[in-house]
């Protein structure tokens, strides 16, 4: 525990976080762009086939991408409109993706929820098949499909399910936002979590930078003996799975394990609030929100966006972008990708887009390593990410997982910290994919 | 909206706000300058064109080598001129300028650039080019030492030149341009005076130019000016309190990590403790204060991992122990760190930081396989 008895973890940083850019604004509703780019995998797992070919008339919420395997999560057209083509298109990693391309009617009906069973007579596998229906993923960035996470191992009983609401990207504020404008569906969401895997316990870990949604989630819970609302320290990455299970409960999830290895489960702010859609209206997940912010926006906000619009479209909705802002990130700065463009359209999984004026974008030459120690002390999973970088340059593999590349999450503290600019996670991400391939043969 | 392209670099995209290499360079400069400034007054103005001389041969070697070993010039970082500096402090006043160039050289060009540069240098160059010059035929011209304030009566700005008169008695002789002998041989240094057996006593005797106590009754320092730096020596090593003012700010700018000096003086009091060899004197005198706060601290030259620090730091501090006193040499700073400089490679490799959550938590990583099996995928290709 920190000094001031928040829950708290070791390592990491405290980057600048500029949340009062957006933290006030009410979430809005970003427009319907004209076309649609929705890529047909936006999940970890098994890829989709499309269900729809051009020329089709889609609705609000069809299902337009899907496949038999477990792992894996359905796709849904976000408007009512017109399938243009099914092509590749640049995704935001800057990788091709193939994705279902759709022109918007210009009239949007609402969507038309489907009434389903009250919320007290679902039981444990009627919430699974509405998360796996609902194509719901984790919306903090990772996007595991969430029906997989409520089917833990027999033998691994989950006793605790956590909310991930520690929002600690830096800009980030559309988890804060949804807290304080919708926290009773939160804490529904929740409850619906608890009892797909049949926990007796639930957490919401909320950072101390955010204590009017602390104050507005305990009211909402108050009735609730099981659900305990939780303040953890503002540090990043306090929102880190591992790290958030160790903060909440003291137990530390083994490398290479799954969280449900210590009986817990955790869920992001946004999959809680979508599980809680899907089950009152049968709502699948073709919509989130995002946060539009940093210094090189005009007007930061919190969006309704639908998923497969354009970044070009948000930045508009956000006032547009201060001239000769230099980077332009879909995802958090901490964790996000770079985008070249504004043409990458949003995902499931995306939880902002921040634009950065130079001032804030600091890019040098790599040095080699000065051996200063300080990412071996900021690394939140104790790694030795100076070590991973000289196996990598040096092709020795077996060495680059004994100093622990596999385990690393790519939260970035690394080269956050580092004076001689190491882009550490490029260099773990050329180790993960040989020593995969490695092990392989 | 136009499709302008943006910077597109992995993540993360934000750094720590000053958190480089030449600040972290600028910031030991700003450390060392009290103790800079403190030398210079003690020991005159010759101790400022040591210093200068260091610094400039630093930095023109850096600039020649790399130019020759076809690098990047990297004079900015600062780095050559915080080694010729650190040079500085580890010689007396009294070596002459040729000799601090040759030094210099010695540790820039070789224990820097030849090694591969900034980062991949084994040795912290400073002690190496001390070192070097300890061992080399030259030791003779860095091995005797001037008593503080030696300049009263002859002139603050008096040059020291020198003269061997017989190499192999090892009598220098040391002159001011003017003619004016300065007293060298007759000073030793605090240690000096401790192995050649001089007991110490309480009595005092005597103000000092600044008031202190001076000398106690048989010729030995007392306490209080080696700790506030009136004592003989080599440039950087006299004062304690402008070291400790220094390191302070290191510290509070997360430059060094407070655990490797705590760790070298606990190390080596742990030593005088046991021994009940004058812990105080021996604690207060030489260069350990400049070897834990400021050489042993050096990034490069010390272990990455915190448990690893610990071991190096209190190994450290222990072997200046033992070669102070059972070696005989009065004084074991340099080649203690530099004998861990040499170990750091087996504690990075060797000592293990167990991983978030794992379960055994082993204290060694496992040993190389040998011989190692060339990587798989050179197959792959074909
Ligand atoms: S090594 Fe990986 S887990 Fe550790 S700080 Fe760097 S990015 Fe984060
Ligand atoms: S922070 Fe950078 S320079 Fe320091 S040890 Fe790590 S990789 Fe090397």
């Amino acid at each position: 525990m920190s000094k001031q008895g928040f829950k708290t973890f070791k390592g990491g940083i405290h980057p600048p976080y500029n949340k009062e850019l957006a933290s006030g604004k009410a979430i809005t509703r970003a427009p319907v762009p004209a076309e649609l780019v929705i890529p047909l995998n936006q999940h970890i797992g098994a890829p989709n086939e499309p269900l729809v070919s051009p020329g089709d008339r889609v609705t609000v919420g069809q299902k337009i991408g899907g496949t038999d395997a477990f792992v894996s999560a359905p796709v849904h057209s976000s408007v009512a409109g017109t399938v243009k083509a099914i092509e590749d298109r640049p995704s935001f990693t800057g990788q091709i993706a193939k994705s279902v391309v759709i022109t918007a009617d210009a009239e949007q009906p609402a969507f038309e929820g489907k009434p389903s069973k009250p919320l007290g007579e679902l039981t444990a596998d009627d919430i699974r098949e509405i998360a796996k229906e609902a194509g719901l993923v984790g919306m903090g960035g990772a996007a595991f499909p969430t029906h997989v996470k409520l089917s833990p191992p027999k033998d691994k009983p989950v006793d605790t399910v956590i909310i991930n609401a520690a929002e600690c990207e830096p800009f980030l504020t559309c988890d804060h936002r949804t807290m304080l404008e919708r926290p009773s569906d939160l804490v529904e969401g929740l409850k619906l979590l608890m009892k797909a895997v049949g926990a007796k316990k639930g957490i919401i870990g909320i950072e101390a930078n955010k204590m009017d949604a602390v104050d507005t989630v305990r009211s909402h819970v108050s009735a609730e003996p099981t659900i305990e609302v939780d303040v953890c320290d503002v540090k990043y990455p306090e929102g880190s799975e591992k790290q958030l299970i160790w903060a909440l409960t003291g137990r530390k999830v083994p490398p290479g394990k799954l969280p449900s290895e210590v009986g817990c489960l955790v869920q992001n702010v946004g999959t809680a609030v979508a599980l809680f859609e899907a089950a009152t209206m049968g709502k699948p997940l073709y919509e989130r929100v995002l946060t539009v912010s940093g210094q090189g926006i005009k007007e930061p906000a919190n969006l309704r966006v639908l998923v497969g619009t354009p970044a070009s479209v948000l930045v508009e909705a956000a006032g547009g972008m201060v001239s000769g802002a230099a980077k332009l990130i879909m995802g958090g700065p901490m964790t996000g990708w770079a985008q070249e463009d504004d043409t990458a359209s949003v995902v499931k999984g995306t939880s902002g887009i921040v634009a950065l004026p130079p001032e804030l974008v600091d890019v040098r030459d790599e040095h080699a390593c000065v051996r200063c120690g300080k990412c071996v002390d900021v690394c939140p999973m104790t790694l030795m990410p100076n070590f991973i970088v000289d196996s990598v340059q040096k092709e020795e593999w077996e060495k680059a997982e004994l100093w622990g590349a596999v385990d690393c999450f790519e939260c970035g503290c690394c080269s956050f910290t580092c004076p001689a600019y190491i882009p550490h996670v490029d260099y773990v991400r050329k180790a993960k994919a040989e020593i995969a391939a490695l092990k392989k043969r | 909206m136009a499709n302008s392209k943006f910077m597109a670099t992995v993540s993360p995209h934000l750094h720590e706000k000053g958190q480089t290499i030449d600040r972290a360079m600028r910031d030991v400069l700003i450390a060392l300058t009290p103790a800079a400034l403190w030398a210079i007054i003690v020991f005159g103005f010759n101790a400022f064109l040591v210093m200068l001389v260091s610094i400039v041969t630093a930095m023109l070697t850096e600039v020649v080598m790399r130019w020759i070993l076809g690098r990047k010039a990297t004079l900015k970082d600062l780095s050559a001129v915080l080694t010729g500096l650190f040079l500085a402090f580890l010689l007396p006043v009294t070596t002459p300028l040729w000799v601090v160039a040759i030094g210099s050289f010695l540790a820039v060009g070789v224990a820097k650039e030849l090694f591969g540069g900034l980062g991949k240098n084994i040795f912290n160059p400073a002690l190496f080019g001390r070192v070097a010059l300890m061992i080399s035929p030259l030791w003779i011209y860095t091995a005797k030492f001037v008593e503080p304030f030696w300049w009263r009566g002859i002139g603050f700005f008096s040059p020291i030149h020198t003269s061997i008169n017989n190499a192999v008695s090892g009598r220098v002789i040391y002159k001011t341009f003017t003619g004016g002998v300065v007293n060298a041989t007759t000073s030793a240094t605090p240690l000096s005076l401790l192995k050649s057996g001089k007991m110490l006593t309480n009595t005092v005797t005597g103000p000092t130019p600044v008031g202190a106590t001076w000398l106690t009754s048989n010729g030995r320092p007392s306490g209080w000016s080696l700790f506030l730096g009136l004592k003989s020596g080599s440039l950087g090593e006299v004062s304690v309190l402008l070291l400790l003012v220094g390191a302070c700010y290191l510290l509070y700018r997360r430059t060094i990590d407070w655990r490797i000096p705590v760790g070298v003086l606990g190390g080596a009091l742990f030593i005088f403790l046991i021994t009940w060899n004058h812990p105080l004197y021996q604690m207060l005198s030489g260069g350990i204060w400049l070897g834990a706060l400021y050489m042993a601290t050096d990034w490069v030259s010390s272990p990455v991992s915190r448990r690893a620090k610990w071991i190096y730091a209190v190994g450290i501090g222990v072997f200046i122990g033992l070669v102070r006193l059972y070696s005989p040499w009065p004084e074991g700073v340099a080649i203690s760190i530099l004998i861990w400089n040499v170990l750091t490679l087996l504690l990075d490799r060797y000592v293990a930081v167990p991983k978030f959550g794992e379960v055994k938590k082993p204290l060694f990583n496992r040993l190389p396989a040998f011989p190692k099996p060339k990587p798989i995928r050179v197959e792959e290709k074909a």
